[in-house]
């Protein structure tokens, strides 16, 4: 039989600004004996202008995706929770009065996979041999959970994870938002500050999740207090990799 | 508005008062309704029945609206529509000079927020007294309500004791209770002067033409028993088709707001008082608002106009969390809020608040009608954008983004060039701890990333994209845990005293033979000095003349007929030593419940205004549940009488800090003894 094949769809932030956490994604999929492609063309989902309202914008970032998607018909796994969600159910709201590129987006939406979800339910592997002694906090981030309904898939594999101590964070938005987190940086903040706050009380080394977005709003007020912990994608973690996403 | 939406979440957020009582009741605000709906054996599926029930009634509105308002008609009702908020407040207006009326007292009401009432009703020089105890406080601020379920979510215990201790001249304290105390005597006078009842609706049914209120404090009630006259007023989305409708909704709306069962009254109210009833307003009208709500049942927004204000999405926004309902600027705050206020009030005014929200989802989560909040406030974005007027940095980077991330030589270059520019800025171990312009306000909270001179795309030759076979460990994991089935209820006695103890009633058993030497026993443990007594002829068991006769037995105290229960209960005082003794006409066992109609006997104002409720119940008018009740005896009573309350524990509020107090403006202690005929249990006899 060959082996699966998928498509990744990288992320413009794991593209642009954290690498090292594509190379961990990419490590993770073979290991499971997966063969992975990387389209090129690939740019980013359209999400941030989505969510900003600029929905013209986001269309053409969309049909982008789409075309360069649909040259395969193999599986599209998506390293992010909210990515995933775009692909899976924004499409759908972009393109609800242009029926062709509805049912296009319809089938990509239909072979899309958020990462563990694809590693737990497509694959039905949670073991990647990795091992930690570190204490990690778990970042449920919310499109991941509830827009996804994704949350036992990335747990499995962290209980897979020999030695690691690891605890699940309360499902409170870190404040993230796309450009809510720009527009709306007071707001953001404070609802940063009470996730820091619960991170510090959790006393852990790292803090884990599925977004990198979230895991860059996370890191990046972790170390602007001068904290010395630090985020890492689940990938990472997977893939042995030092907290830190970059 | 932008602008001044910002000013307003910094100072909320700089607001130590504010802060402090967000923080003290954001816990209890969303583990009580967690716990509630623990109770249903299915709550997922009451959500998707009750969610199916207010989408399918919205796509044909005027149809059902249509029938509400002829059945209202046909039950006495004096039915107004209303376009606007303009012509709802002057329709109230008129129907208040018409009366001669200078007194008002109003219930909580989150529509006649909506059309600003109250300052038109003062502005036609009547006084306006709102009962609900947090209404009543945030109307002596002179402040709007912070919340659509709990107006002083924004207030402290001691906010309240500062504010009573100056307007009502009591001795500081920060004790709920005194302060409960304080308000209930304060507003006591006003619904046995006022002339005018006016009140919101939660629901209402087309089938039988009844309105719907759920209330804890009993202010409801009295607000729509006490005076002659009573306005309801109704948003045209909370016509629900029929009586069958009710139950899923009746079982979420309760705990996804405050996290009850049932509140401790729901009010079915049908029409004024009939021919030969003891008491209920001679005249009712509903004034049926729309105030754009078709324009939004036609609009994208259609979906949103399901909402039954329950105010779970509040409790759990943490954006409301941090600002409370104030910053808002709208009658309705939070999730919900940012939805509604620019669907009824407009984009220019209002659109701003569709960008107050992370997109997190926890309010599409928690809304028992199933409204997908998320992408409401998403396609508002999308409709500010197109229509008003955005800052130019903002267009100018989608704009200049689009055409960047429309191919993927540009992206790259893009990506590339960004790796080489943004080293130059500030930087504080590899992160940059400065950014210009706009995105200032992601670096005053945290630090940024680098770009990568080298981005993902530029690896790909130094990866090994082959397959490496690996240990092949398949995962047999996936846990599906049953869903908790209800117990087979065969005790329904049971089932009916666990239910209403636990929400602070009391239930005493008695055969049916011993019945009146315990009504004797009971009553005079008490230690009142007057029973009023509402009991019809005929149909309930005991009859009168045996009740009565038990009655003449007790040494201490008078007895009184319900028609002398405003005189006996006009201070608190006489409340406070006296008992209403009334019949339950029915009970319902899931929520220790008891079901009281008005008629000649005079129940209304009995069960409510003594300190003390006293109800009898024959065991074999016991019912299961709502749905039960509603098929079988429920729906014949509504039809004949034109008030029922349902009745589940002693009043209660939770408004101050969500500190539950029991007894407001109802009774404190509710009695319900329990008459059971010898081997006659009312589920095994089949009725």
């Amino acid at each position: 039989m060959a082996p699966p094949a998928i498509q990744l769809l990288v992320t413009c932030l794991i593209d642009g600004l954290f690498p090292e956490v594509g190379e961990s994604v990419v490590e993770v999929l073979a290991k499971a004996g997966v063969e992975v492609a990387f389209p090129p063309a690939q740019t980013c989902c359209g999400q941030p202008a989505f969510n900003a309202g600029y929905w013209d914008e986001a269309r053409r970032m969309a049909r982008n995706t789409i075309e360069v998607f649909e040259a395969s018909p193999d599986p599209v796994v998506i390293p992010s929770g909210s990515c995933a969600h775009m692909v899976r159910h924004g499409y759908l709201e972009l393109f609800a009065d242009e029926p062709a590129w509805l049912s296009r987006a319809r089938r990509l939406a239909e072979r899309t996979s958020e990462l563990t979800e694809y590693l737990v339910d497509r694959l039905g592997r949670t073991r990647f041999g990795a091992a930690s002694s570190a204490r990690v906090a778990y970042h449920p981030s919310c499109h991941l959970l509830r827009g996804l309904g994704v949350d036992r898939q990335p747990l499995a594999l962290l209980e897979q994870v020999r030695g690691l101590d690891m605890l699940r964070l309360e499902p409170e938005c870190c404040g993230f938002g796309g450009v809510f987190s720009i527009e709306q940086a007071d707001l953001s903040g404070a609802m940063l500050e009470r996730k820091l706050a619960a991170i510090e009380a959790a006393n852990v080394t790292a803090v884990t999740g599925c977004d990198v977005s979230c895991l860059m709003q996370i890191e990046g007020g972790l170390r602007k207090r001068g904290s010395r912990v630090r985020c890492q994608h689940l990938a990472q973690l997977l893939a042995g990799r030092e907290p830190g996403l970059r | 508005m932008r602008a001044a939406f910002h000013r307003r979440v910094r100072a909320a957020l700089a607001d130590p008062g504010l802060q402090a009582a967000l923080d003290r009741n954001a816990e209890r605000r969303t583990r009580a309704r967690l716990a509630a709906l623990a109770t249903l054996p299915d709550a997922p599926g009451v959500r998707r029945q009750a969610a199916a029930i207010r989408h399918a009634t919205l796509e044909h509105i005027d149809q059902h609206v249509d029938a509400l308002q002829r059945r209202l008609a046909e039950n006495g009702w004096q039915v107004h529509e209303a376009a606007t908020a303009e012509a709802a407040c002057a329709q109230a207006v008129a129907i208040c000079r018409a009366h001669g009326a200078s007194l008002v007292v109003k219930s909580k009401s989150m529509v006649t927020e909506e059309i600003g009432l109250n300052p038109a009703l003062e502005r036609a020089g009547l006084r306006v007294v709102e009962t609900d105890l947090g209404e009543y406080v945030v109307q002596l601020r002179g402040e709007p309500p912070a919340h659509i379920i709990s107006p002083i979510v924004h207030l402290t215990r001691q906010d309240v004791g500062a504010l009573f201790h100056e307007r009502l001249g009591i001795p500081y304290t920060d004790e709920v209770a005194v302060l409960n105390a304080a308000a209930r005597r304060s507003l006591r006078p006003a619904f046995l002067e006022a002339q005018v009842g006016i009140s919101g609706a939660n629901l209402a049914v087309a089938e039988t033409g009844s309105i719907v209120l759920v209330t804890n404090e009993g202010n409801g009630r009295l607000v729509t028993a006490a005076p002659p006259v009573h306005i309801a007023f109704i948003g045209i989305e909370r016509v629900v088709p029929t009586l069958a409708d009710l139950p899923p909704l009746l079982q979420l709306l309760p705990r996804s707001a405050t996290g009850q069962i049932l509140t401790s009254y729901v009010s079915l109210i049908q029409g004024p008082r009939a021919p030969g009833d003891a008491d209920g307003p001679v005249e009712r009208h509903a004034i049926l608002v729309d105030n754009g709500r078709r324009a939004m049942a036609a609009s994208r927004l259609s979906e949103s106009l399901a909402c039954i204000r329950c105010g779970a999405c509040l409790n759990v926004c943490p954006v409301f969390r941090e600002i409370g309902g104030h910053a808002y600027a709208s009658a309705y705050p939070g999730p919900i809020g940012s939805v509604v206020s620019p669907g009824l009030f407009g984009l220019a005014s209002h659109g701003h608040l569709a960008k107050a929200s992370s997109l997190c989802g926890a309010c599409r989560e928690v809304c028992p009608a199933d409204i997908d909040l998320p992408s409401m406030l998403l396609r508002l974005r999308d409709e500010s954008v197109r229509k008003v007027p955005q800052p130019w940095w903002w267009r100018w980077g989608m704009r200049t983004f689009a055409q960047v991330a429309g191919g993927p030589r540009p992206f790259g270059t893009a990506l590339r060039i960004l790796g080489w520019v943004t080293p130059l800025l500030p930087t504080r171990s590899g992160w940059t701890s400065w950014l210009p312009g706009p995105l200032g306000g992601w670096s005053r909270w945290r630090h940024f990333p680098r770009f990568h001179r080298r981005p993902f795309r530029d690896r790909l030759r130094g990866l090994n994209l082959a397959a490496r076979a690996v240990d092949p460990t398949p995962l047999v994991e996936r846990t599906t845990r049953p869903l908790p089935r209800a117990v087979e209820d065969v005790d329904l006695i049971g089932r009916f005293q666990r239910e209403l103890e636990a929400v602070g009633g009391e239930v005493v058993r008695t055969p049916a033979s011993q019945m009146p030497a315990a009504l004797g026993r009971l009553l005079e443990s008490t230690g009142c000095s007057q029973v009023l007594l509402a009991w019809p002829e005929g149909k309930h068991l005991p009859d009168r003349a045996s009740l009565e006769a038990a009655l003449r037995g007790l040494a201490t105290a008078k007895i009184l007929h319900a028609g002398h229960t405003r005189e006996a209960c006009t201070t608190l005082e006489q409340a406070e030593g006296s008992v209403g003794l009334t019949p339950a006409v029915a009970a319902l066992a899931d929520s220790g419940t008891i079901v009281i109609e008005s008629g000649a006997h005079g129940a209304l104002a009995t069960s409510l205004l003594p300190a003390t409720h006293l109800a009898i119940l024959d065991a074999r008018d016991l019912y299961p549940t709502f749905a039960d009740w509603a098929a079988r005896g429920g729906r014949s009573l509504l039809l004949e009488r034109s008030s029922v309350a349902l009745v589940t524990g002693p009043s209660r509020t939770a408004d101050i800090e969500m500190t539950l107090t029991i007894g407001v403006h109802g009774p404190r202690r509710l009695i319900v003894l329990v008459s059971e005929a010898q081997g006659s249990d009312p589920f095994r006899s089949g009725r």
